[in-house]
């Protein structure tokens, strides 16, 4: 039988500031930063920023919002880390484009450049016990 | 995955990593006929907070402007923001993030972008300016993760041309 809920103990803990430069994907920046300052799992606490143009998951589609100057509106997720211990991001929000245009989706590893800046801040989450992810 | 030729030369490090001591988060409320982040701004100085990031996590808005992003046609920026659109209320915020530091002249500066919708039901969202939010009888909730030993700071960046948050140490 398989469960219908786990539930995993624990707390926050280290926060990173983070700003991540142009021309970099937004999912990969926020990995390599993971992967780089040892956080193996983390939480969105607030980010705000712009990208060159956007690639937004929703079901089977993928939407492709052209830019540039794209304004990343909400932006939540965690980053966990894979078979291999390599830290993944599943980030998802909302955007507007340059005419006023909103969408929302989870954000396409490799396909969001970072237009400006991206200002994100990270909090390290602490499993109580040893964690499968 | 399409890039642009920024007005400066490439910076590094890519990625820019401070650490912040862990703190107590705050939730705040305001009431009323105040503006959302001028409002946010004096209520967090009043308690002695003036570097955090900041989850909106409900507000009615009696009015308000925003602004999103566009080309700049003067060529010396890779975007930039359009003239802004204004909407009358009721309008209801659906989610905001901020970040809460000292901008250019020292004054505590909250950078927010936002999502809302109008009373017709159409979704809107962009750049908030200050100035520009007036909350209506809702008021607004906000998340407040206070941040210690390192925050954001704006300093500006020769890279893109523009005075721009940047993660700091802050001195105890």
């Amino acid at each position: 039988m398989s469960e219908t809920a786990v539930f995993e103990e624990g707390r926050l803990g280290r926060i990173a500031v983070v700003r991540i430069r142009p021309n970099e994907d937004l999912v990969m920046a926020v990995e390599a930063a993971c992967r780089e300052h040892g956080l193996s799992r983390a939480v969105v606490r607030s980010a705000v920023g712009s990208l060159v143009d956007a690639a937004l998951e929703a079901g089977d589609r993928v939407i492709e919002v052209p830019g540039p100057g794209i304004e990343i509106l909400t932006l939540a997720g965690e980053v966990r880390c894979d078979a291999e211990g390599a830290p993944r991001a599943d980030l998802r929000g909302t955007i507007a484009d340059g005419k006023a245009q909103v969408y929302g989706g989870r954000f396409r590893r490799g396909a969001n450049p970072i237009c400006i800046t991206l200002e994100l801040v990270l909090q390290e989450w602490l499993p109580a016990r040893p964690a499968d992810d | 995955m399409r890039t642009l030729t920024q007005p400066g030369a490439p910076l590094q490090p890519r990625l820019l990593v401070e650490w912040a001591a862990p703190a107590e988060d705050l939730r705040v409320r305001l009431s009323a006929g105040q503006d959302l982040l001028c409002g946010l701004v004096t209520a967090l100085a009043s308690r002695g907070v003036d570097h955090a990031a900041v989850q909106v996590i409900a507000a009615d808005i009696a009015r308000m402007a925003y602004l999103t992003g566009a080309e700049d046609p003067s060529g010396a920026r890779v975007a930039t923001y359009g003239p802004p659109s204004h909407l009358e209320g009721p309008v209801t915020l659906l989610g905001a993030n901020g970040i809460l530091g000292p901008g250019p002249d020292g004054d505590t500066l909250l950078h927010c972008h936002a999502v809302v919708v109008d009373a017709a039901g159409r979704l809107h969202g962009g750049h908030l300016p200050p100035g520009d939010c007036l909350l209506g009888a809702g008021g607004a909730v906000a998340l407040v993760t206070p941040l210690r030993d390192a925050a954001f700071a704006v300093a500006y960046d020769s890279e893109t041309n523009y005075p721009l948050f940047q993660p700091r140490k802050i001195p105890a």
